[in-house]
């Protein structure tokens, strides 16, 4: 594989990318690349030889055999939000950008599907399907700008997995450009039936982080939005009794839409920012959003507040209006704009641990915050067990940089050791390559190898991603945070 | 030949030996390995030796008020390894999903003896490569399941079924158009025709909705289905019926876009069916052999012969 490609003169491949795309398509000058020299993992930035803007499958696969001819790696992009360095060009290489394949191709009402092409913006599809009582549920907090392609690739959830699951659950099938420039589609097609025989190579590509080709039009399931909500907000004294709220209200056999959790100081910087009136000595906030049919929610929102107080809440607050339920959940959906007013920078994890050792997880954060000498507020998926500690810092301190890199992968390894994942949602990327042989063995980590050179024999696609002994192209130094 | 170990470390040894002189394994029976090694009710998680009954897994979820939601036909008979094997599924699944829904961890011996992990123990877990959804379905040609783990559910309140008699498909049909249009959300919607096959044909055609959740969501859905014309109280008879029927004429599937449902049933004829309404699947006995499947061959076999370079284990089937 060729050394990173920078452009002095005009290489054959660079002319047959122009040939292929024309010149609004192709990004080559040093200051436009810049845009694309990270995603929102902003630690490690590394410059792409170029970048495509292809707009069909047919030019993509025009690239892809470009690229395999010339023996170039390339990384396809969505919309840049990945949170683990998944899109970074490591190794210099194409950077295959989608978003200008964003249509939204065909909705099928009645068979509760929709054609999207991969660069479509995930919130886009709901948006066009609500007036029909229809949503699609995989929801992660980036929807309003993270592409159904991005989703795919690694396997996103949101607030709402608890009770309608992940990305690979709404998923049918998909059309994907492999390495070679072979075509296929995996899953089932849109005038297709659900069943399909052979291996489920479609739910095998889903949370394969871009390594095995690019996928190009996703074939997704719509569902019945549910004909009522009860929203609740509860402010606790501590994390350990909203912690224990919610293990109460699953034990119940209650399974809400929604419950997320912010802690102290999370509470303290949405509350100095936009008035929700929280107490702040509060210790901790937790939304309880139960959906279906009205004539269920009623007891079991009052089950809910009853558990709530139990567990020594100081107020419930139930949303009565579409207007009051869009209040409650803006302050957990502009927690991270919040944080500004706390740090300069912050380093978001999301590590996953059993429901049941959220207390656990809890108390071992405010140890490694106390050992580093660092804050670490949280807000999290607190159904699911999937945390999200922010570990903060300010960049300008370069010993503050090394100690919250060492946080976060305390708190990594004590979720493995508790039986949990270093990453819920995020994927391994870059970020957490070291943390694959302390989540898997060798064997394992061979079985994951041998699927990706069923795909990607050559390793030329997203490479240095996700396997340890991928090759780290400069030491890490940190740069400037984008501002969230 | 056949596998029977009693424990995984004898089934390691026997693939690898097996592995070793290029044999054919043909069929791996694990039900000697039939131990819950972990239930967390309150994490709503359960991991089992593969070898399992669902009935047996289910009666021991039921005593925390919990479920594996799936419900595949002879579960009194069904391993988990079968089911994972085969992905079967059972009515329920147009309100639950399939078994590659639930599963959310998994350990496999691979042809050549090594065992190897894939998902773990956590409901939401995007570590490493979705393996997990790569062995269901596979029909233990890649690799033996030995273990799994899967999130569950909290056993519903209440569930009941009620039906109509329809004159024809076509009267069905649209009866099941009308429920998928209204503010029902049943677990259960089946067509089928078992009740009344004689052998020839079919005098009528059943719609069967199943409803589950608290006492007050099934009640209220009940009366709305009473008012689209389903009343007669119901069950799922009409499955068991069809599945453990004996006649020489194998089960056959056919998996189509769920509006054409009815025309796909017109096409088969006079045979005896019983089809998931909302998800698009038809069983039925005799009558066309289904089309065949359009795989992604060169790509298929390159993971068969990334997991199996030997071939000992089996092949796909081709329907």
């Amino acid at each position: 594989m060729p050394a990173p490609v920078t452009a002095t003169r005009t290489p054959r491949w660079v002319e047959e990318l122009h040939s292929i795309l024309g010149q609004d398509a192709v990004i080559a000058s040093p200051e436009e690349l810049l845009v694309y020299e990270c995603d929102a993992y902003t630690l490690e930035k590394f410059l792409p030889a170029i970048v495509v803007l292809p707009q069909t499958t047919e030019q993509v696969v025009a690239i892809v055999k470009c690229c395999a001819t010339h023996q170039i790696p390339f990384i396809p992009r969505g919309a840049g939000t990945s949170l683990s360095g998944a899109v970074l060009a490591v190794g210099g290489g194409v950077m295959i950008a989608l978003t200008r394949m964003n249509k939204i191709l065909s909705v099928d009402i009645r068979n509760r599907r929709a054609l999207i092409e991969a660069g479509c913006v995930n919130a886009w599809i709901t948006n066009a399907v609500k007036a029909h009582g229809l949503f699609y549920a995989p929801d992660p907090s980036s929807q309003p700008a993270c592409t159904i392609g991005g989703n795919v690739a690694t396997n996103s959830g949101g607030p709402h997995t608890l009770k309608y699951g992940v990305t690979t659950n709404h998923v049918l099938g998909f059309e994907m450009v492999l390495p070679d420039g072979e075509v296929v589609w995996l899953g089932t097609t849109p005038d297709g039936g659900e069943d399909v025989d052979g291996y489920d190579l479609r739910g095998a590509v889903i949370g394969s982080e871009g390594m095995f080709g690019i996928v190009t039009r996703v074939l997704v399931r719509l569902i019945r939005a549910p004909q009522a909500y009860k929203t609740m907000l509860g402010v606790f004294e501590s994390v350990d009794d909203a912690s224990q709220t919610v293990s109460d209200i699953i034990a119940t056999g209650i399974v809400p839409g929604a419950l997320e959790m912010m802690d102290q100081l999370i509470t303290q910087a949405v509350e100095a920012a936009y008035h929700f009136g929280f107490p702040l000595d509060a210790g901790a906030v937790l939304i309880v959003e139960l959906d279906g049919l009205a004539a269920g929610l009623e007891r079991q929102a009052e089950r809910v507040i009853e558990i709530c107080k139990k567990n020594r809440a100081r107020e419930v607050r139930l949303a009565k209006t579409d207007d009051e339920r869009a209040l409650l959940w803006k302050c957990r959906k502009r927690a991270f704009g919040a944080i500004g007013r706390l740090s300069p920078n912050f380093l978001t994890q999301d590590g996953v641990v059993p429901r049941s050792k959220l207390p656990e997880i809890m108390q071992f954060i405010r140890a490694t915050s106390q050992k580093y000498g660092l804050r670490i507020p949280n807000v999290f998926h607190a159904g699911d067990g999937n945390i999200h500690p922010l570990v903060l810092y300010d960049e300008r301190d370069p010993d503050q940089i090394r100690r919250a890199v060492a946080a976060g992968n305390d708190i990594l390894e004590k979720c493995i050791e508790m039986g949990g994942s270093v990453t819920g949602e995020h994927g391994i990327g870059v970020e957490k390559i070291d943390f694959m042989e302390k989540q898997f063995t060798k064997d394992d980590l061979d079985a994951m190898r041998a699927l990706r050179r069923v795909f990607d024999p050559e390793s030329r696609c997203n490479p240095h991603k996700m396997f340890p002994g991928s090759k780290r192209c400069s030491d890490f130094t940190p740069r400037k945070q984008i501002a969230a | 030949m056949i596998l029977a170990p009693t424990t995984v470390t004898e089934l390691v040894e026997a693939l690898a030996g097996a592995h070793a002189r290029g044999e054919k394994v043909t069929a791996v029976q694990l039900r000697s390995l039939n131990r819950v090694l972990e239930h967390t009710p309150e994490d709503m998680t359960v991991t089992v030796e593969a070898g399992i009954t669902l009935a047996v897994l289910q009666g021991l979820l039921a005593r925390q008020g919990q479920w594996l939601p799936i419900d595949p036909p002879a579960a009194e008979r069904a391993t988990i390894e079968e089911i994972l094997a085969t992905d079967a599924s059972g009515p329920r699944r147009f309100g639950y999903g399939t078994i590659r829904e639930n599963l959310i961890g998994i350990r496999v011996a691979l042809a050549d003896g090594r065992v190897i992990k894939a998902g773990g123990k956590v409901v939401k877990n995007v570590a490493g490569f979705d393996l997990c959804k790569l062995f269901v379905g596979s029909r233990g040609g890649l690799g033996v399941i030995v273990e799994a783990t899967f999130k569950l559910r909290p056993l519903p309140e209440a569930e009941q079924f009620v039906q109509a008699r329809c004159e024809s498909v076509e009267k069905a049909g649209q009866m099941v158009e009308a429920l998928l249009g209204s503010d029902l959300v049943p677990v259960v919607l089946d067509l089928h025709n078992v009740s009344t096959f004689n052998g020839r044909s079919a005098t009528n055609y059943f719609v069967v909705l199943g409803c589950a959740g608290s006492r007050e969501e099934v009640d209220w859905q009940l009366a709305k289905a009473r008012m689209l014309g389903l009343m007669e109280p119901s069950n799922l008879e009409h499955e068991a019926a069809f599945w453990s029927e004996a006649t020489p004429d194998k089960p056959r599937r056919l998996s189509v876009l769920p509006s054409k449902i009815t025309s796909a049933l017109g096409k088969l004829g006079e045979v005896p069916f019983v089809a998931r309404a909302g998800n698009g699947v038809i069983y039925y006995r005799g009558g066309p052999e289904p089309p065949q499947p359009d795989l992604p061959a060169a790509l298929t076999q390159r993971v068969k012969d990334a997991y199996d370079p030997k071939h000992i284990l089996p092949e796909l089937p081709l329907r």
